[in-house]
């Protein structure tokens, strides 16, 4: 399967990218890495061009929050994404939060799966899980 | 065999053209009643003369360069990458299209010389449908050229009258390909000067390949620091009679494009002094700053209509400002550049002849205040002698 990834907005936390990207690669899966510092555009431009089923978007300095709410609104201007499985994952709101306020926020955002503050290896099972489910 | 100093380098623009010895640099005003080579003898023939054909060397912008459409996928890939590698070729894009909106675009009533057509990466086939070919049959192009995904190629092929199948500009890491797609468009641009009457006539007076001037000037760009000083990251104004081109540092732009250049080109089409005066005044216009420009310039807008001299430097003045505005946030044009990290600006053509430094400055000034908020002056300049396009034309030269 197809995975675009990155980390969005100016956050520039690299070392989570890649690991990110290893896991990816070693569960099998194809990796569009788009890097750190990455608009909401260029992930849903990288869907379209790559085909992929899944966009796993990272998070670490909280930025994801102020985009998330422009989740919906843009990829409505998208006519070949409905299929596609949204993913978010790291350090989902600057300050401190909890998971139970945090993850239903994101969904509402648009989001299939949200993993605020879950390890890497957790949070790759869960959209192994949701595959299975869903697809 | 003669070192690149012995050569006679001639650049054909819109509304002037300039001729080049070691000695001097003759420019003069294009008369449109003549063809360029009578023109040319006309007022330079003892120059001309003087020179072997094969120390002449010409490069010209005068027929405005190509046109193209371009149909994509998206804006961040596949559309952005064709347009690079088409304003680094010298071509003009006329327009971009996102193909899943294919059917709200109007469509153009000019001839488009290209139509380049792009998107996917070669495992993800199946994007273009009839909806292109309906399209298509209503466009009136010259050439037409596929550039995107590998499965889509042969049913496409088989379908659109005359396709061109290159390889996809987009590999399986959604990095840029350039090479196949510039190498095309700069061959079709140069069969364009070729085969134009005009050009073709000044084929009797030299050996060598007839250049687009924008290559010749994006060549000449790493050699800059030789004759100017100037600090990267820079951005080169070429305001003309007909179009501006713009050449910038790649560290001016946030970009997901990699590629071992390091300046890239965009032309504005329907900026120019001369032949495009109506279409920048347009522009102007629609500016919203652009009245309190005239007015720090203390003149009006009735200075529009005026043919002096005062009236040419306010055009300038506003061009350069008009520019800078395309570039910024504030319009955006197909690159928006980081104009606060830039450290110089440097500007060549004809606006050299007319402008001071200080008269630039002024605008400049003017623009980082206005639209940038910011006090922040790049360093201004001025190559008044043409060095530019000489060290590029001599680059080529040398290679020949």
């Amino acid at each position: 399967m197809k995975v675009v990834t990155g980390v969005i907005g100016n956050d520039i936390h690299v070392v989570a990218n890649r690991l990110m990207d290893l896991s990816l690669n070693a569960r099998g899966y194809e990796v569009f890495n788009l890097g750190v510092n990455t608009y909401l555009e260029e992930f849903f431009d990288a869907v379209v061009e790559t085909g992929a089923e899944i966009l796993l978007i990272s998070s670490l300095n909280g930025e994801a929050e102020g985009w998330g709410r422009e989740v919906k609104l843009l990829k409505a201007k998208y006519k070949s994404l409905d299929n596609l499985t949204m993913m978010i994952g790291g350090n989902l709101t600057v300050g401190s939060g909890n998971a139970e306020d945090i993850v239903p926020r994101y969904k509402n955002y648009g989001f299939d799966l949200v993993c605020h503050q879950v390890d890497l290896n957790t949070g790759l099972d869960m959209l192994e899980t949701y595959i299975q489910e869903h697809r | 065999m003669s070192t690149s100093s012995d050569k006679l380098l001639i650049d054909i623009g819109s509304t002037y053209f300039k001729v080049s010895t070691k000695e001097s640099i003759e420019q003069h005003f294009r008369d449109f009643n003549k063809q360029i080579l009578d023109d040319l003898m006309h007022k330079c023939s003892d120059t001309v003369q003087r020179f072997e054909s094969d120390d002449i060397h010409i490069c010209s912008s005068a027929n405005g360069g190509l046109s193209t459409l371009i149909i994509g996928l998206t804006h961040s890939y596949s559309l952005k990458y064709a347009t690079n590698i088409a304003y680094n070729a010298g071509i003009n894009v006329i327009d971009s299209i996102i193909f899943q909106d294919i059917e709200d675009y109007s469509i153009p009533s000019d001839l488009i010389d290209v139509v380049i057509i792009v998107g996917g990466i070669d495992s993800n086939g199946g994007q273009f449908d009839e909806r292109l070919d309906n399209y298509l049959e209503k466009l009136n192009y010259s050439n037409i050229v596929y550039v995107g995904n590998g499965p889509d190629a042969m049913g496409l092929a088989s379908r659109i009258d005359k396709l061109l199948v290159l390889p996809n500009v987009i590999d399986n890491r959604l990095h840029i390909v350039e090479k196949h797609l510039k190498e095309y468009l700069t061959n079709l641009y140069q069969q364009d000067i070729e085969g134009k009457e005009d050009i073709k006539d000044l084929y009797k007076i030299t050996g060598n390949q007839i250049y687009s001037t924008p290559y010749v000037v994006n060549k000449s760009l790493p050699e800059i620091n030789a004759t100017f000083s100037v600090t990267d990251p820079f951005i080169l104004l070429d305001i003309g009679g007909a179009t501006t081109d713009v050449h910038y540092s790649k560290d001016l732009v946030r970009d997901n494009i990699v590629t071992e250049q390091g300046h890239d080109r965009i032309v504005f089409k329907k900026l120019g002094v001369f032949k495009s005066r109506e279409s920048l005044i347009f522009t102007a216009e629609q500016n919203e700053f652009a009245y309190e420009l005239l007015m720090h310039l203390k003149v009006t807008e009735s200075i529009y209509k005026e043919n002096s001299e005062r009236a040419t430097k306010v055009i300038m003045q506003l061009a350069i400002f008009l520019v800078l505005c395309e570039m910024s946030h504030y319009r955006t044009a197909n690159v928006t550049l980081k104009l606060l990290a830039m450290n110089s600006i440097v500007f060549t053509g004809g606006i050299t002849k007319v402008l001071t430094v200080e008269d630039i400055e002024d605008v400049v000034a003017f623009f980082y205040r206005k639209i940038l908020n910011s006090d922040h002056k790049p360093v201004t300049v001025l190559d008044a002698n043409y060095d530019i396009w000489t060290i590029g034309a001599k680059e080529y030269a040398s290679c020949q």
